[in-house]
């Protein structure tokens, strides 16, 4: 596990390192619309960027707006302290307008901070509709990121070294299943902290090494027979983008709780599916990204994402929800408020909230919140809505 | 929502209100001062158009027609469509169904009642939507969801890819209230052979969703009757643009206002084309006569409005302009991106024609209009790219010999104010002093009115401007 939290609490984690110090490229992304498939392919780091370890945010606040959610605005931070300095490439893409609005500050920012911006700066345009001509904007679009690093990069992307990179993502799916399945279970082996920062990990370690990893630790976790369960309610994080591994310790720091599964932008959320390892592999990886209509930034897909949500609570036998918005994040705040009217007919007891993204400032507040949620669900027992549990 | 707040219907309410007012011009001189003492917080506004002449009481009479027409929608067979400002509602009056704007119907809200919008937004909120959601949505909808204004039957934007918190408002009233929905998106660039086929793609799906909704075909016939129209008011409108760009300029601040708003309104419709008549032959005269718009006479300033105006009660921002000889050239919402508009020669790409000879050629036409309403034209891509914000402000503070450019707009506006600290120093960088307001142009309770005007003042005093 200690490779994961390594690589999930910090920036600049030993396994990038290495990799940027045998003189391999390193680029970053910013969004889960983006393929890591494609990067491998052309030898290069996919590294999703994230806002940890950040300690004040005066260059964020010199270049986004007050009405900004503090994600990006950590992201930037930690790239105007030169904390990127690892960087080759960073790939913009308009997951929300905050985070579209990267590209600009990060840039002009730039113009201030020598250094901070990589050679390799790319603004990739997804769209927010997956049917017909929204499917082949984003193919397109996919097909001009390649060329676009091939050109910059000298490397050559064929469909071969796409359907291996699908094929070694693909491997590292299954076990992400399996240790969804293990959190299903009545007697669940892992924390959700543990799980989460799994998760979290693999989104910033070369791939191979990943895999190895998860699968000796998957192996143990088979073996090991203490539940992290008993007698805890069983709790879903969902909501804003999270990479926090102390949103979740603060959860289960309780004793009274144990998260089994979440639904977040960072997590499991999008290795559900494998991606065919046949046929056209550009195809694949844009039905797989874009097709999911997974996050509220696809408008008017709640309905699907409400199915969605309900079966994964259904797997997981969820207690209940903790919903969390980060300020400023009207779409998950807006959609979070949709799924708890929902949810709540439905009987299953949720709580929302919203927060801050970033140093804990408000971890006392948080503490406060989700012990009385948790005091809820302790008085309520188990739902009594009809919600029956599916064994995994 | 406060008990009282729900007795009203909101559309009548705001029919009737605008009616009174359009029909004071028909008083005596007595008569009409007499009222001022019964609505002391609306007649900063009635005076305002009234004493515009002709044109502020064609335009009270347009928004109260606005209102008659979607209360009257069900009762003489047609759909009522809540839709966007950014989308032309011509393509909803070429299929014969009523668009309910609701950033319109929200900015007539908060400029006649003393409390604004207040108690509709903050039911947006009751409902689950975040208060950090821009407010020129959350007033017009709030009202519908708390059931207080007529049924909206579907739901059409175009603000995906170009602002989250408006595409989010609707997508929210969409699953709120399950009604269908579509979403136009616009790709992050504009001009281009591909972002081209792009609008026309899914505007043709637009259009198909409405017929579903409507059931009725699109009229191939009643559409070039609509951009016959749309062609007329594009031509009167670059007749007011041009006149804006005369020193002093002849065009009174509150005539922007009645510019866009006609426009979000009523685009492809023959009353909107009369509004601009009068308007055009009103400001022609005052050219003519050498009267500037400003009624104070002196014209000592010229603001470019680089974003949305100040909307809050009894039409204070425009007022204050008035009151300090400050000429408003106009804002994103004025100008229409008409090929052969001025401002659009150095930004390639971004304008659009009208052509009616055949069926493909319309549906082009008003696809690639659509693409360059306000907002969706201006800031879908980063703002310092070709075309976009920056060379679009530039471009029109030249030409309108801008002192200074403003930017307003409300804390909801995630898409601009992720990027206005650069933007603005950018704009500074090419000589022109760039002041933020930090209000809400919806919502007093922001920042207060006074505030506001403490901070406009310290602005121009500090860049020795006034």
């Amino acid at each position: 596990m200690d490779v994961f939290y390594e690589a999930a609490t910090r920036v600049d984690c030993r396994p990038i390192m290495e990799w940027k110090n045998s003189g391999r490229p390193v680029v970053g992304y910013t969004c889960s619309y983006t393929p890591a498939e494609i990067f491998y392919a052309a030898g290069i780091l996919p590294v999703r960027l994230r806002g940890i370890e950040t300690d004040g945010m005066e260059v964020g606040d010199t270049y986004f707006g007050p009405f900004i959610c503090s994600f990006p605005k950590c992201i930037l931070q930690l790239a105007g302290k030169g904390k990127f300095s690892f960087l080759d490439g960073a790939i913009i893409t308009p997951g929300c307008d905050g985070m579209r609005r990267l590209d600009e500050c990060w840039r002009k920012a730039g113009e201030d901070y020598e250094g901070i911006v990589p050679d390799y700066f790319y603004y990739f345009d997804v769209p927010h509709k997956s049917e017909n001509h929204g499917m082949d904007w984003y193919l397109e679009e996919l097909r001009l990121l390649v060329k676009s690093i091939e050109d910059h990069f000298h490397v050559e992307i064929t469909d071969e070294k796409l359907l291996n990179a699908i094929a070694v993502f693909n491997k590292g799916r299954r076990l992400l299943r399996e240790l969804e399945d293990l959190r299903s279970k009545d007697d669940v082996v892992v924390s959700g902290t543990d799980a989460f920062a799994a998760a979290v990990a693999g989104t910033v370690m070369p791939r191979e090494e990943y895999t190895r990893y998860l699968e000796g630790w998957l192996s143990d976790l088979k073996e090991r027979k203490a539940s992290f369960s008993d007698g805890k309610k069983r709790i879903m994080v969902v909501g804003s983008v999270s990479d926090e591994i102390d949103l979740f310790e603060l959860i289960e720091a309780r004793k009274t709780a144990v998260v089994v599964a979440e639904n977040l932008c960072f997590g499991i959320r999008y290795e559900g599916n494998e991606i065919p390892e046949t046929g056209d592999p550009m195809a694949s990886l844009a039905a797989h990204y874009l097709g999911g209509s997974v996050c509220p930034r696809m408008f008017g897909k709640y309905k699907e994402r409400l199915q969605m949500l309900k079966e994964r609570i259904l797997r997981s036998g969820a207690d209940g929800l903790i919903m969390q918005n980060i300020r400023f994040c009207d779409l998950h705040g807006a959609e979070n408020a949709l799924f708890e009217r929902d949810l709540e007919a439905l009987g299953i007891p949720c709580l929302r909230v919203e927060r801050e993204y970033g140093p804990h400032i408000d971890a006392g507040r948080m503490r406060l919140r989700i012990g009385a949620f948790l005091e809820r669900l302790s008085v309520a027992g188990k739902p009594a809505g009809g919600v029956q549990r599916r064994t995994a | 929502m406060r008990p009282e707040i729900r007795e009203y219907n909101y559309d009548w309410m705001m029919a009737g209100t605008l009616n009174a007012a359009g029909a004071l011009a028909n008083g005596t001189k007595k008569e009409t001062e007499m009222t001022w003492r019964y609505i002391p917080y609306f007649s900063g506004v009635a005076r305002a158009f009234i004493n515009a002449g002709p044109p502020g009481i064609a335009f009270l009479e347009l928004g109260a027609r606005y209102y008659q027409n979607i209360l009257n929608a069900h009762r003489d067979g047609k759909k009522i469509a809540a839709t966007t400002f950014c989308n032309t509602p011509s393509i909803l009056y070429a299929m014969g169904v009523v668009p309910a704007t609701f950033e319109v119907l929200t900015a007539i809200g908060a400029l006649v009642w003393k409390r604004g919008m207040f108690d509709y937004m903050d039911y947006c909120c009751e409902t689950g939507m975040p208060e950090t959601s821009c407010s020129s949505q959350r007033g017009a909808l709030g009202a519908v969801l708390a059931g207080l204004s007529e049924k909206i039957d579907f739901i059409v934007c175009d603000t995906p890819g170009v602002c989250d918190t408006n595409a989010n408002a609707f997508a929210f009233a969409s699953a709120y209230m399950d009604k269908p929905f579509y979403q136009l998106n616009y790709p992050s660039v504009l001009g281009d052979e591909r972002s081209q086929k792009y609008h026309i793609d899914d505007y043709k799906e637009m259009i198909r969703f409405i017929e579903e909704q409507s059931g009725k075909k699109l009229d191939y016939d009643q559409l070039g009757t609509v951009l016959a129209e749309v062609d007329k008011q594009d031509a009167l409108t670059a007749d007011m643009e041009d006149m804006l760009m005369l020193t002093p300029t002849p065009v009174p601040p509150i005539y922007t206002i009645m510019i866009y708003a006609g426009r979000f309104c009523f685009s492809g419709h023959p009353e909107y084309t009369r509004l601009l008549e009068i308007m055009v032959d009103t400001t022609r005269k005052r050219a003519a006569a050498g009267v500037p718009g400003l009624s104070a006479g002196e014209e000592k300033l010229r603001v470019v409005m680089c974003y949305i105006d100040h909307y809050t009660v009894d039409m204070n921002f425009y007022h204050y302009f008035e009151e300090r000889g400050i000429a408003h050239t106009g804002s994103i919402l004025t100008r229409n991106f008409r090929d052969g508009n001025k401002y659009v020669a150095d930004l390639p790409g971004t304008s659009y024609s009208i052509d009616t000879s055949s069926p493909d050629a319309m549906l082009d036409s008003i696809a690639q209009m659509n693409a360059r309403m306000p907002m969706v034209r201006s800031i879908r891509g980063p703002y310092d790219k070709q075309g976009m914000w920056l060379e679009e402000t530039l471009a029109c503070a030249k030409l309108y010999q801008a002192d200074c450019i403003i930017y307003n707009g409300t804390p909801g506006c995630r898409n601009t104010w992720g990027m206005l600290k650069p933007f603005a120093r950018d704009l500074e960088k090419h000589g022109y002093p760039v002041h933020i307001m930090n209000d809400d142009g919806f919502d007093d309770r922001v920042e207060s009115w006074d505030a506001t005007r403490e901070r406009l003042d310290e602005f121009f005093n500090v860049r020795g401007l006034l």
